[in-house]
């Protein structure tokens, strides 16, 4: 042991000596602009005025797997690839509205099928070159090539097709919709503006999926958003710097972004990240378990951060029963069969079974317990999170046991053996399993309050955790499954506009019986006459209205029965100004261009 | 010992086509494939993931999956694309080689360098008190699992400052000087090196002892002795070498196993490893960049075996292979 502990200590002091500690942040010398502003400038509204400099380190749990925004998939690309591009439009996630960024404004024809928008002149590519309305055109020419098939195709689609685009000048587009578009300002503003002049002759060449890959060359990757890429170190780090070019400005006209550096430390384990943030190494991390809440708040007096309440998830957690019917016929089973046994089909589809089960979970018990006193009952996605739709002031069936108990009396299954369990009016004792991912903590746990609720309203259900891929071929595909515990992650905009698969009925996420050729039930039929409504026109005051009557009506159903959703809260350090995490993705980052280091606290 | 190398590689042929078809053919039968996470996304329709699955080759039956792939290994020496990347599969693997290769050397040496003076004193202590005490350490590090010892260095580490809490380079690593950039390595590989490390101490530990003691036991030691030679030269000098052939032994097969052995310790300790990479792609059904990562493990333990054979026929004359 001495032996160890010996070598340790002295490893540990020689490094100490000969290794620095945290060197001088790049560029100590203070920023100069070396260009002047453009014609159009971008003033963007921030809480304080900051002064240029400074690094900004966060920690993330993967890499990019590709700075190419249009093809980039997941959260850990589009975290970083969001920063070096941008679009006409981008989302205010503090006052969730649309706002113009490389579009100085748009307008629209009375009919809401012709938009115009006016790009901002002066505008330029992190090498200068003028950003036009060929830049804009050439991006709708990759996101509607049917070989790429970016995921972002399907939200440029207006009633089944893609918008019709043209260029009447350098600064002017416009976009000709064959149908009303519910969110054609966000969907356009996710089309992030990547370089022609470079990309072009690669796409021709049939390389544009893999250009702009991890391996690209920081200084040959062309940005039109406020960072440039300065150095990547696979599996380590993500640098960014300022695009020294780009049009966005303070109210005082001082070029934005404040910071010298964005970097991205990767860091794979959450403890470690936890350890790595208090010890000052992180400036801010992307994710907290609820577990942790506690010591943050703690830590937070003495270690100079804040643990941010960024309100309710955009991530709704909810359960279902398998309604699914077979599609194809198989030897003594024809085709349409209920794909889960005939005793459970009788229980599965008979709603008050469904609301007796809602009934029978204790919210407030998940909130205490799995969510750590940080939750909120949620009845709808988009959730509470959302400013516009998560106010509805709809509220399904809560916790009440003995309404729970009365329900299932009335349909005549009680326990007829004494064994705890009901029996149905056929003597099959009320028996399921719900599946849900075992990678998720919180809802193996959530899934164990459920369990002992459900038993007490005299219901066994048991839990079943699979692995991830396992569950979402058992939730699209096989289908072999009684219920399942599962969420829906956040859109950007959270607009009900991006739920179309969960809601209608012909939806490869509409879960509870996905994908059907005619609505199964009146309810799904009017969910997706509502959902016409909804989706076919950008008019609030057509739109509320019919998505609170699609949210009362799944609620009334319980086609899905809603869990609560867990209160996201993130540190960050206060030496930086401007700090406004958000839930809506990307939390930290989505304002990063406006976070400063403030004076008092630089370091050199 | 030409013929002998010749033979054995050529063996290594048939068993990697082996390993290759038993990886691809269980990634076929793992439910879900590299789009189950893109199709819970309620944005993208169904028209979209098939126009993928296709893009990908995912709608191919597997059987001619897999023999397009070997077409394109055989012929073109094409190992694929990753999915997730659109990078070549070994361009992806090399990030993580050469920083999993630093990290297994270093925990090499700290294994190997506490094993053997640890084991020879344990030997020469035998059933002391010095024995007992090395044996239980040795056994605490074995049992102590990597996650805990892992972090519970890290949180020393945030106590005293003297090591940094994970990663491979510091922020400023660019702004180093020569020297600096090592030191900064040093310092980043200490932990990491020293968990991998202390894991398999306690056996080689034992098995150092119990191959001294064997030796030890031998006439021509009792001779030494008889001489009237210190123990400390009948021990150093005539027993040691001789007790250190099965260790080296032992010492190929651990390179063998070097690409696989660090994949906890590079997650707490945020190392840039192959491990990662490789846990990434399964998780995600990377299809070609996990089959590039089992190949490339399989030619390191082969070799590895290899190396073993030989350094035993160099270190014991006895043993030849014609």
């Amino acid at each position: 042991m001495r032996t160890l502990t010996g070598t340790m200590a002295v490893l540990g002091l020689t490094l100490a000596l000969c290794g620095c500690g945290r060197g001088p942040a790049a560029g100590t010398a203070a920023w100069h602009d070396d260009h002047a502003l453009p014609a159009d400038t971008l003033t963007l509204p921030t809480a304080e005025f900051g002064t240029h400099g400074g690094r900004f380190v966060f920690g993330t749990t993967a890499g990019p797997r590709t700075f190419n925004v249009l093809m980039a998939s997941e959260q850990s690309s589009s975290d970083i690839d969001q920063r070096l591009f941008a679009g006409l439009a981008d989302f205010d996630n503090e006052t969730q509205q649309n706002y113009p960024v490389l579009a100085k404004s748009w307008e629209t024809s009375p009919d809401g099928l012709t938009w115009t928008w006016h790009l901002r002149r002066g505008a330029r590519f992190s090498d200068g070159h003028p950003i036009t309305s060929a830049d804009v055109l050439f991006m709708f020419q990759l996101v509607y090539d049917g070989m790429l098939h970016p995921s972002l195709q399907d939200l440029l689609m207006a009633g089944g097709k893609p918008f019709e685009v043209s260029a009447p000048d350098s600064y002017t587009v416009v976009t000709k919709l064959a149908a009303p578009h519910a969110v054609v300002v966000a969907a356009i503003g996710a089309l992030r503006i990547m370089p022609k002049h470079i990309l072009e002759p690669i796409y021709r060449r049939g390389g544009f999926a893999a250009a702009y890959g991890v391996g690209t060359a920081p200084e040959s990757l062309v940005t039109s958003g406020p960072f440039v890429l300065k150095q990547y170190v696979p599996g380590e780090k993500v640098v960014l710097g300022r695009n020294p070019w780009w049009i966005g400005v303070d109210a005082r006209g001082q070029r934005l972004p404040y910071l010298d550096e964005l970097v991205y430390t990767i860091v794979p384990d959450q403890n470690t990240a936890a350890i790595k943030f208090q010890a000052g190494e992180l400036d801010a991390i992307d994710n907290v378990k609820p577990e942790d809440y506690h010591t943050y708040v703690e830590g937070a007096g003495r270690g100079g951060y804040t643990l941010h309440d960024l309100g309710p998830s955009l991530t709704a957690s909810f359960m279902w029963f398998n309604l699914n019917r077979t599609k194809d016929a198989k030897p003594g089973h024809p085709a349409g069969e209920p794909v889960v046994g005939p005793v459970e089909y009788r229980w599965f589809s008979n709603r008050a079974f469904r609301r007796a089960v809602s009934k029978a979970i204790d919210r407030d018990a998940l909130i205490r317990g799995p969510f750590y006193g940080q939750g909120f009952k949620n009845w709808s996605a988009p959730t509470l999170g959302s400013r516009q739709w998560g106010a509805l002031g709809v509220t399904g069936y809560d916790y009440d046991p003995a309404g729970a108990k009365a329900l299932l009396d009335s349909l005549g299954w009680k326990d007829t053996n004494g064994d705890g369990i009901r029996e149905d009016d056929r003597g099959q004792s009320l028996r399921f399993t719900i599946k849900t991912n075992a990678d998720n903590a919180t809802r193996i746990q959530m899934l164990a309050l459920i369990k002992d609720d459900l038993a007490r309203a005299g219901i066994a259900c048991t839990p079943v955790p699979v692995d991830f891929n396992t569950l979402t071929t058992n939730m699209r595909q096989d289908l072999q499954y009684d219920a399942i515990l599962a969420g829906l992650g956040s859109a950007v905009p959270p607009d009900p506009a991006m739920y179309a698969n969960f809601v209608t009925s012909h939806g490869g996420t509409h879960y509870w019986n996905v994908k059907q050729d005619h609505p199964a039930t009146p309810a799904e039929a009017e969910l997706d006459r509502l959902y016409r409504e909804v989706a076919g026109t950008s008019d609030m005051t057509r739109r509320l209205p019919a998505w609170k009557r699609i949210v009362e009506l799944i609620n009334d159903e319980c086609f899905v029965i809603w869990l609560p959703t867990q209160k996201i809260m993130l540190p960050v350090r206060n030496r930086f100004g401007n700090v406004h995490p958000t839930a809506v993705p990307h939390r930290v980052l989505w304002n990063i261009d406006r976070v400063f280091v403030k004076p008092s606290t630089a370091r050199s | 010992m030409a013929t002998y190398l010749a033979r054995r590689l050529l063996q290594t042929l048939p068993l990697l086509l082996g390993v290759s078809a038993v990886t691809f053919l269980l990634l076929h039968l793992a439910p879900g494939d590299f789009l189950a996470t893109m199709a819970e996304n309620p944005q993208i329709s169904q028209g979209t993931l098939d126009a993928m699955r296709h893009r990908f080759g995912l709608d191919q039956p597997w059987w001619v999956q897999y023999g397009l792939y070997l077409r394109n290994v055989f012929l073109r020496f094409d190992f694929g694309e990753s999915f997730s990347r659109h990078q070549p599969v070994f361009v992806v693997l090399r990030e993580g080689v050469l920083n999993t290769l630093l990290l297994a050397a270093a925990a090499a040496v700290v294994t190997w360098g506490l094993a053997i003076p640890l084991g020879v004193l344990a030997a020469a202590r035998q059933h002391r008190w010095t024995d007992r005490v090395l044996s239980v350490v040795g056994f605490v590090g074995l049992s102590v699992p990597e996650v805990l010892s892992g972090l519970l260095l890290l949180l020393l580490a945030a106590r005293t400052g003297w090591f940094p809490i994970g990663g491979m380079h510091g922020l400023d690593y660019e702004q180093l000087p020569p020297w600096g950039r090592v030191a900064d390595v040093l310092r980043h590989l200490a932990l990491p090196a020293l968990v991998v490390g202390t894991v398999p101490l306690a056996a080689r530990m034992r098995q150092m002892r119990a191959s001294l003691l064997d030796v030890l036991r031998l006439d021509y030691v009792t001779t030494a002795r008889a001489k009237g030679l210190d123990e400390r030269q009948v021990v150093i000098g005539h027993a040691l070498r001789n007790a250190l052939n099965p260790l080296i032994t032992l010492f190929g097969f651990t390179l063998g196993s070097l690409l696989s052995g660090s994949l906890v310790a590079e997650v707490i300790f945020s190392w840039p490893g192959l491990g990662r990479i490789t846990m990434d792609a399964i998780r995600s059904q990377d299809l070609y960049l996990v089959m590039g990562s089992v190949l490339m493990a399989s030619v390191v333990l082969v070799i590895g075996n290899l190396v073993a054979d030989v350094l035993l026929a160099v270190a014991d004359p006895r043993i030849r292979h014609d």
